[in-house]
């Protein structure tokens, strides 16, 4: 069992924090994105992507991540899609304004991931809205919207299934941030739970 | 004549770049992954956006001092490791005060140094002001154009300034990185800074 966090050149804290989760028992391994075409991916149970990846890159390796997917891959993908990458999801399209009924985040279905996760603390950082996600994606048919945003209900959050494999695409900042002392520390561990544990 | 600018190819970079806002600006964007020396032909002023990968940056470093060395403008942002290929940058990380606007007497420590730098005739020095990641230790010679004072265990030092005694060339060098937060929509200081910074940065370049 393990995933690879792709790094992109610089330090980032958040990233070395959820490779070193006591919770990944040492099974995340951080491996510089621009290496991707020499890795073999069989026996890599997941691909996560930071919000800070090189999408032109991806995009031109759109149909190497889908295969990997199909055939029974699991990929993260963090931040908003501006080149297409992964398969099935359409572009991002940021909410209408930067009021709170405009950034408010609402969860619309459980799921473990975000078990026990308050839709305030993920609306909210010291009393401001937005950082958790500034508008969505259109997902695919079939997808699982975990979270959506503002009064128009964009897609932020959601999990789609792709031949054997399976897609969380997060339209915001990285997942492995969130960690204070509020109920978003759960967000990491939980997440480390679904890669590994095989649950939908 | 030329303006150009460095794409890292993530979204942030996609959406300051080409999005309509600026995408007229930019007399050329290149793709820094595949940044060869005639990408630099006619170029008078090339931006080193916030984030750019610094692997990429210091493989490119000889063909960016090259272009130095030819008396051109080099404008570096922040937080891609600018003192492992930038000649002349010293930098000291300190820690990041997201929030300072959220305090009570809500100060920041910015201080302008150089209120007759023309650059500021573009840029209103409050609109260079949110958080910072690093601080800079200029070159002698250089002219320090914003600093903050030290504070508790955090160095003070400059977030701004420029540089014509280096290289034969000029470098404007920043620890703020707002290439990242316009692209990501949401801080607006970091797009009236761009508002007022990239048609300066454009005038320059017509010199």
């Amino acid at each position: 069992m393990s995933a690879l966090l792709f790094t992109f050149g610089y330090r980032d804290r958040a990233m070395g924090a959820f490779a070193e989760h006591p919770a990944a028992a040492g099974r995340i391994a951080r491996q510089d994105l621009y290496a991707f075409d020499n890795l073999a991916l069989d026996g890599i149970d997941a691909l996560l992507f930071s919000m800070h990846a090189d999408q032109r890159f991806l995009a031109a390796r759109a149909a190497r991540i889908a295969a990997y997917i199909e055939r029974g891959g699991t990929v993260v993908a963090n931040g908003h899609i501006a080149y297409p990458y992964l398969p099935e999801v359409g572009g991002y399209i940021p909410s209408p304004g930067q009021g709170l009924k405009d950034l408010a985040i609402h969860r619309v279905a459980a799921h473990p991931i975000w078990d026990g996760v308050s839709e305030q603390d993920l609306t909210f950082r010291r009393g401001v809205a937005g950082f958790y996600g500034r508008g969505g994606h259109q997902p695919p048919a079939g997808a699982t919207v975990v979270h959506t945003v503002g009064a128009q209900a964009q897609p932020l959050d959601f999990i789609y299934r792709v031949g054997a494999g399976r897609v969380l695409l997060h339209g915001g900042n990285d997942l492995w941030q969130y960690g204070g002392n509020d109920s978003t520390a759960r967000i990491a561990p939980q997440l480390i739970g679904w890669l590994f544990g095989g649950a939908a | 004549m030329t303006l150009a600018v460095l794409d890292g190819g993530t979204f942030y970079h996609h959406d300051t770049i080409y999005g309509p806002r600026y995408r007229a600006l930019f007399d050329r964007a290149i793709y820094v992954r595949d940044m060869a020396i005639r990408d630099l032909d006619g170029v008078n002023l090339l931006i080193v956006p916030d984030r750019i990968n610094p692997d990429l940056l210091r493989e490119h470093r000889g063909l960016l001092l090259t272009f130095l060395a030819a008396g051109k403008t080099l404008v570096v942002f922040g937080e891609n490791e600018a003192e492992t290929w930038a000649p002349g940058v010293a930098w000291t990380p300190r820690p990041t005060n997201f929030w300072w606007w959220l305090e009570a007497d809500a100060q920041p420590p910015h201080r302008l140094l150089d209120p007759g730098h023309p650059l500021f005739q573009a840029v209103p020095f409050a609109d260079t002001i949110w958080h910072f990641h690093g601080v800079l230790a200029p070159p002698a010679g250089a002219r320090p154009l914003i600093e903050v004072p030290p504070e508790e265990d955090a160095a003070g030092g400059v977030l701004l300034y420029e540089d014509r005694v280096t290289t034969a060339g000029r470098m404007i060098v920043s620890t703020l990185d707002p290439f990242y937060h316009h692209g990501s929509g949401f801080m607006p200081a970091t797009t009236r800074f761009l508002d007022g910074f990239l048609p300066w940065a454009r005038q320059q370049a017509a010199g």
